[in-house]
């Protein structure tokens, strides 16, 4: 019997051990060097222990509230996007027309792709010379800024959220068709003989009941956009200026371009705490709502 | 097999030691080739794929074939180059016996002893024909603190190019292609043509006045501190001349004077170039809608095809001319920036004799010439670091413009234009972005300088440069000039 | 539902049309791009019947062929990352699905929030342990560093596939005098064998997507076909031919497992939170 009740932490521990040896050893990389100078353009060893001059640099050298500003705003905007648009297709795809299998199982085929490979059809697409879509924009009067889309400081960070954008809305909208179907037609049905219009009928059935579903997306999403790193890489390289900087790519150039190892062991810890605060309320939100 | 390298290592060590010994005397070089012909030591080269590379990989068989020596050469982008070698620095090791090394990474390596010092190999190696060098580019791409740690493969200055059938249907004059016919010619004359050409109508095509190259953070820097080089700034309050004194003087008039005009020159060019790498304005140039421009040295021969290795000859093909830079004032100094990449060997290689040798052959002159010949898509090398390239009939040919971008050499400075000063990367990460942010005209040029100014004084002293607590040395091109003549036995 | 109207369903399908082409004529468009000359990229108006050239694959994966050898790499680490992932992943999903223990959703909810933890945090501590360690560009730093990633989702999504296998089958097992293990190997693993194909298809798509691991980690000779693309991006221009060809190849193995998987997408984006 003492077995029964050790056996699932035994099953359990070979996948925690080594995921918790795969992110200790960063952060406690990253928790030693935040407090040490060592930068690999001038030494392959940490040099001295420098107190909080790291932290102190991130703010002082790096522009990381404007990447935060920018990450936080990347990840608002685009999930808030791809949320809504993902909804309108999802009750397209929710009518039952003929055809619409075909047109589900086509419509994931962005979010296959791989960032990178989005964000260079995406560069080429919109090559301030060339690119296709910079044509057609232009062919139609809309006012595309002579830098192109992504050369112009006001645009490239949006451009980056429509990119992504045009990834993920097929990703919503597919799983938010599931969760229509997993509705009750019954449910639906009552409503409609009590009169209610197709309307009332979204708004106060099926957007409640899909809203398990709904938190759990935006958590994901808003998350991996918070992250992203590639589609930037390609797209921008946080240019121009530093208008579409994220904290992934700020971190990034000061590790790997840089290579400042301690200053970006110290932006490591910021960006952990900031996530994991994010993350926290996530949970503490989707948990108050379960026991509703 | 590591047992046979390492003696003859140490071999090579003793000899090299003789050699100081006994210059001129029985040359030691003898037994060196003599060792080096019998070699069937195979050598790892990682190199950046940069033009040089491709002419670099065209030519090596003859490499091979005089000394037995076998060549793998790995060519990467530049970011896998330096993540590789920062990976090998990491543990002070390396998977490879030659490397191309950026003239920027040389003190980083040098001072942590990750690269060997060639000095002790070119003194015993009379057939290296070290005085042949211009000391410009030894000065600028291979020494610190008075020791040789690399030799150049590829070294860049910057020239202007422009159209010459817009300045004959403008009815201006040529543009001087020597410093001696320069006269007067300034940068305010440079902006004036400028603001004379653009947007004149060429064969009905409407044409920029120039165009920058304006990607930050490196290629903007690389641009513009042509410009400012030649206006006399400098980064640091004292540096390279001892003691150094790393305290920033980037908000220097001169330098905001700089920046103002890189912002003319950015009105007289097409919006798109503030996100332009080298290449972009490069090809911009070859499809015909631009007027003058200038650019690193390799230009002069790359503009020719419409874009790299098409081997489509671009339309401004016989249409392009080269000029000299311009100085600020009438007559006034002239600082050029000097750039581009050698050949070093890390200290754990364990084929030294016979990475001296490629390293020797590579960056020699008749290898140079060798690969000024081929002929891939059109010619592809010219970046000469030799003064009898330079002086080579056959070559002049080839490269009309030889004469011009000799004389930009003789002027160019790379430790004054980019101070190859440990953490340059990251100085060069915000001032490329501040210079940057004045053409979106998100800030002022006042503003972005002293906001460098802040932003370098906190990076330098947060690196522990400022103050400086390790020895300074007075490295001038005297110096080099010094050490070349000593090492080459003179 | 009450069905649409005539002009109701022209306006649904005049949408979906839109729809359909706003998120595949791009792909479609970098598609042909691969089967253009390459001084035809920038060709304005857009051509869209053209002689097709096979001279992008043929630069990219035959002669010279730079990038076979990358297509390679992608199918060893995507498959080596899934391979290593699966005996952790399976054990803890077993665990999850079939026990009742304190702190399973704390658990469960570790899982996540290494998979939505952003990666670059973790990467450049791993770029120097792996030069240390003498791991640099190594295939096995990156299929290890990759199950940060794998683990966490296999577990989600695999729990999920368990969950549907009834209870009462494995005690019908126990009860014939079958010890766990054995009624895990007999019982669950070839009802659950579905979800486990399911679960190994989308962590091979995830590994082959992934560019951060390899782009860091991995060197000339072992680094994946995405991270290869982004060599096109050179000094010396960006060719545009040359990376869509390489793009296409790496794009068609995540789609071609999606459209395999029809019904099961729903399941695997969400880690088998919705069913779908």
């Amino acid at each position: 019997m003492k077995f029964r009740i050790r056996l699932p932490y035994l099953l359990l521990a070979p996948s925690i051990i080594v995921l918790l040896a795969l992110i200790l050893y960063p952060l406690g990389f990253a928790l030693r060097n935040s407090f040490w100078f060592w930068n690999l353009q001038t030494s392959p060893m940490p040099l001295y222990h420098s107190g909080l001059d790291n932290y102190r640099m991130v703010f002082q050298v790096t522009p990381f509230t404007e990447a935060l500003k920018n990450t936080v705003l990347l990840a608002g905007i685009g999930v808030f996007a791809q949320f809504w648009f993902g909804m309108g297709i999802a009750l397209l795809l929710y009518t039952h027309l003929r055809g619409m299998g075909l047109f589900r199982a086509l419509l994931i085929m962005p979010t296959t792709l791989a960032p990178v490979v989005a964000g260079f059809l995406f560069r080429y697409l919109l090559e301030p010379k060339g690119g296709v879509l910079t044509w057609l924009l232009q062919g139609i009067g809309f006012p595309v800024p002579p830098q192109g889309f992504l050369g112009n400081a006001n645009t490239a960070l949006f451009t980056i959220g429509v990119v992504d954008t045009w990834q993920w809305t097929p990703f919503f909208a597919i799983v938010l068709y599931a969760g229509l179907l997993s509705i009750s037609e019954e449910v639906l049905e009552a409503a409609l003989v009590d009169g209610a219009t197709r309307w009332r009928l979204f708004w106060s059935i099926s957007l409640p009941l899909l809203r398990p579903i709904a938190a759990f997306l935006v958590m994901i999403r808003f998350m991996q956009l918070f992250n992203s790193f590639d589609l930037v890489y390609v797209l921008t390289s946080g240019g121009p200026g530093t208008a579409s900087r994220t904290l992934s790519f700020n971190l990034y150039r000061e590790g790997l371009v840089n290579y400042n190892i301690g200053l970006t062991a110290a932006m490591t810890w910021l960006v952990a705490i900031i996530v994991s605060i994010i993350i926290n309320l996530y949970l503490f939100f989707i948990y108050r709502k379960r026991e509703w | 097999m590591s047992k046979k390298n390492l003696s003859r290592r140490d071999f090579l060590r003793m000899s090299g030691a003789a050699g100081a010994a006994v210059a001129g005397g029985l040359s030691p070089l003898a037994n060196l080739s003599r060792v080096a012909a019998q070699s069937d030591a195979t050598i790892n080269v990682l190199t950046v794929g940069d033009p040089w590379d491709l002419a670099l990989q065209s030519v090596v068989d003859q490499f091979t074939e005089m000394t037995g020596i076998g060549v793998n050469i790995e060519s990467l982008g530049y970011t896998a180059l330096q993540a590789r070698l920062i990976n090998a620095f990491l543990t002070q090791s390396a998977d490879a016996d030659v490397i191309a090394v950026d003239q920027m990474w040389i003190s980083q390596y040098a001072d942590n002893g990750w690269i060997r010092s060639l000095d002790d190999f070119i003194g015993m190696d009379s057939d290296a024909n070290f005085d042949d060098f211009l000391p410009e580019c030894l000065y600028s791409l291979s020494t610190w603190r008075n020791h040789v740690w690399t030799l150049p493969i590829a070294s860049y200055a910057q020239g202007i190019m422009y159209r010459t059938d817009l300045f004959e249907a403008a009815g201006l004059d040529p543009l001087p292609s020597s410093v001696a016919d320069a006269g007067d010619w300034t940068w305010e004359d440079y902006f004036g043509i400028l603001d004379q050409i653009n947007g004149m109508d060429l064969d009905g095509t409407s044409m920029y006045g120039t165009t920058v190259i304006g990607a930050q953070p490196v290629p903007v820097v690389h641009m513009f501190t042509g410009l400012s080089a030649s206006y006399g700034t400098r980064w640091f309050t004292q540096f390279p001349e001892a003691p150094w004194d790393f305290t920033p003087t980037i908000n220097s008039e001169a330098n905001v004077a700089a920046l103002h005009d890189w912002n003319r020159l950015y009105g007289w060019s097409p919006p798109e170039s503030i996100n332009y790498l080298w290449f972009d304005a490069g090809t911009r140039y070859s499809q015909g809608d631009i007027g003058m421009f200038y650019h690193w040295t390799p230009y002069f021969y790359l503009v020719n095809n419409e874009g790299y290795l098409t081997g489509t000859p671009s339309p401004v093909v016989d249409k392009t001319a080269t000029a000299v830079l311009p100085t600020r004032t009438a007559g006034g100094d002239q600082v050029v920036s000097l750039g581009g990449w050698s050949l070093g060997m890390p200290s754990t290689s364990a084929n030294q004799d016979a990475a001296w040798q490629f390293i020797k052959w590579a960056t020699g002159s008749e290898a140079q010439k060798a690969m000024g010949e081929v002929n891939v898509k059109g010619y592809q090398f010219a970046d000469f670091s030799r003064k009898s390239n330079y002086d080579d009939a056959g070559l002049n040919e080839i490269y009309p413009f030889l004469g011009t971008q000799l004389e930009m050499m003789n002027l160019g400075d790379g430790k004054v234009a980019r101070p190859p000063a440990p953490i340059y990367t990251s100085l060069e990460g915000v001032y490329g972005l501040q210079i940057n942010q004045t053409m979106s005209g998100a800030v002022t040029p006042e503003q972005a300088l002293e906001t460098t100014q802040i932003l370098f004084q906190n990076i330098l002293s947060g690196n522990q440069m400022i103050p400086y607590g390790v020895d300074s040395f007075d490295d001038t091109l005297e110096n080099t000039k010094a050490l070349q003549a000593s090492l080459s036995g003179m | 539902m009450r069905a649409p109207t005539r002009s109701g369903k022209i306006l649904v399908y005049a949408l979906m049309a839109l729809v359909m082409i706003f998120f595949l004529g791009p792909i479609l468009w970098f598609i042909l791009l691969a089967f253009r000359h390459p001084s035809d990229a920038y060709n304005l108006p857009p051509e869209f019947i053209f002689e097709p050239d096979l001279g992008n694959f043929i630069t990219t994966f035959v002669d010279p062929g730079n990038n076979a050898i990358q297509l390679v790499n992608s199918v060893v680490v995507s498959t080596g990352a899934t391979l290593l992932s699966l005996p952790f992943a399976l054990s803890a999903a077993y665990a999850l699905s079939r026990f009742a223990m304190r702190g399973k959703e704390f658990i469960m909810n570790w899982y996540i929030s290494l998979l939505i933890a952003p990666p670059i945090v973790f990467v450049i501590p791993y770029f120097i342990l792996m030069s240390w360690i003498g791991w640099a560009g190594s295939y096995q730093a990156m299929i290890l560093t990759l199950q940060t990633l794998a683990i966490p989702f296999s577990v989600w999504l695999l729990k999920s596939f368990m969950d549907e296998v009834p209870l009462d089958l494995e005690e019908a097992a126990w009860v014939d005098g079958a010890n766990r293990f054995a009624a895990f190997y007999r019982i669950i693993i070839p009802l659950a064998l579905p979800g486990i194909i399911v679960t190994s298809m989308f962590t091979f798509v995830f590994s082959w997507n992934n560019v951060l691991f390899p782009l860091v980690l991995s060197k000339q000779s072992t680094t994946t076909l995405p991270v290869g693309t982004i060599s096109f991006f050179a000094s010396t221009g960006i060719y545009w031919g040359h990376l869509a060809a390489t793009a296409v190849v790496a794009m068609l193995p995540p789609m071609l497992i999606f459209l395999v998987l029809g019904r099961y997408v729903v399941r695997g984006l969400t880690f088998g939170a919705v069913k779908g």
